[in-house]
């Protein structure tokens, strides 16, 4: 399956529902895991998040995200494929920012193996966020 | 010889460019005096060193070409 890893803004139902339909074709997969991430309208001293601006090192991505895949592949001898995107630029509140898409023959390594690429991600993949606020003021934030 | 450093998240922000170009340096610890100079705020903060896109701790010789990125805790998902 052709894989690009970021997309500009947010992941829509529509880009979701494609993948879905290339994972369906293969015949011997027997369950579809997915993590959907979305942006969270956090509330902090009187403001809230309306949106967070995601910046990427792009060629790094690339082999970063490679890498887990590989790495999620062969611990999951049952597993049909894995799709990782992630969002750059504006995504507003309610809005889903990253999409894990996990076939396996079986549903027990199809949702192991989401979990852990969506905690290998959160550790290794070089992307940065920037929360902003409904009076226009900004932090970043990491996931430390 | 000329590398290329580039500034992610935070740090494009503390250095007030995402790109900046360093001539004639030959070390790591060289360009990361040299960059400490420029951007005297830039050590109070967390941040990792990728060389070509290979995160690296250490010393490192440079060659022309190279890219050095300054990488602050990622924040994916």
């Amino acid at each position: 399956m052709d894989i690009n890893y970021l997309i500009e803004g947010p992941v829509t139902s529509g880009i979701i529902a494609s993948y879905l339909e290339k994972m369906s074709a293969d015949r011997n997969a027997g369950g579809h895991s997915f993590f959907l991430g979305q942006v969270r309208a956090d509330a902090k001293d009187g403001k809230t998040v309306l949106a967070i601006e995601y910046s990427a090192y792009e060629s790094m991505v690339k082999a970063v995200a490679d890498k887990i895949i590989e790495t999620v592949l062969s611990e999951f001898e049952d597993l049909k494929s894995v799709i990782i995107i992630h969002s750059t630029g504006i995504v507003k509140a309610g809005e889903v920012s990253l999409a894990v898409m996990v076939s396996a023959g079986h549903r027990h390594q199809a949702i192991t193996a989401c979990a852990k690429t969506v905690e290998l991600i959160k550790e290794r993949l070089p992307v940065w966020k920037k929360e902003i606020f409904d009076d226009n003021s900004h932090i970043w934030r990491d996931n430390q | 010889m000329e590398v290329k450093v580039l500034f992610f998240g935070v740090l494009a922000e503390v250095a007030g460019t995402a790109l900046k170009h360093y001539s004639d340096v030959n070390l790591m610890s060289d360009l990361k005096h040299r960059i400490s100079d420029d951007f005297p705020e830039i050590v109070h903060y967390n941040f990792r060193i990728a060389l070509n896109s290979q995160i690296i701790e250490g010393e490192q010789e440079l060659k022309a070409g190279d890219e050095i990125a300054y990488l602050p805790p990622f924040a994916g998902g």
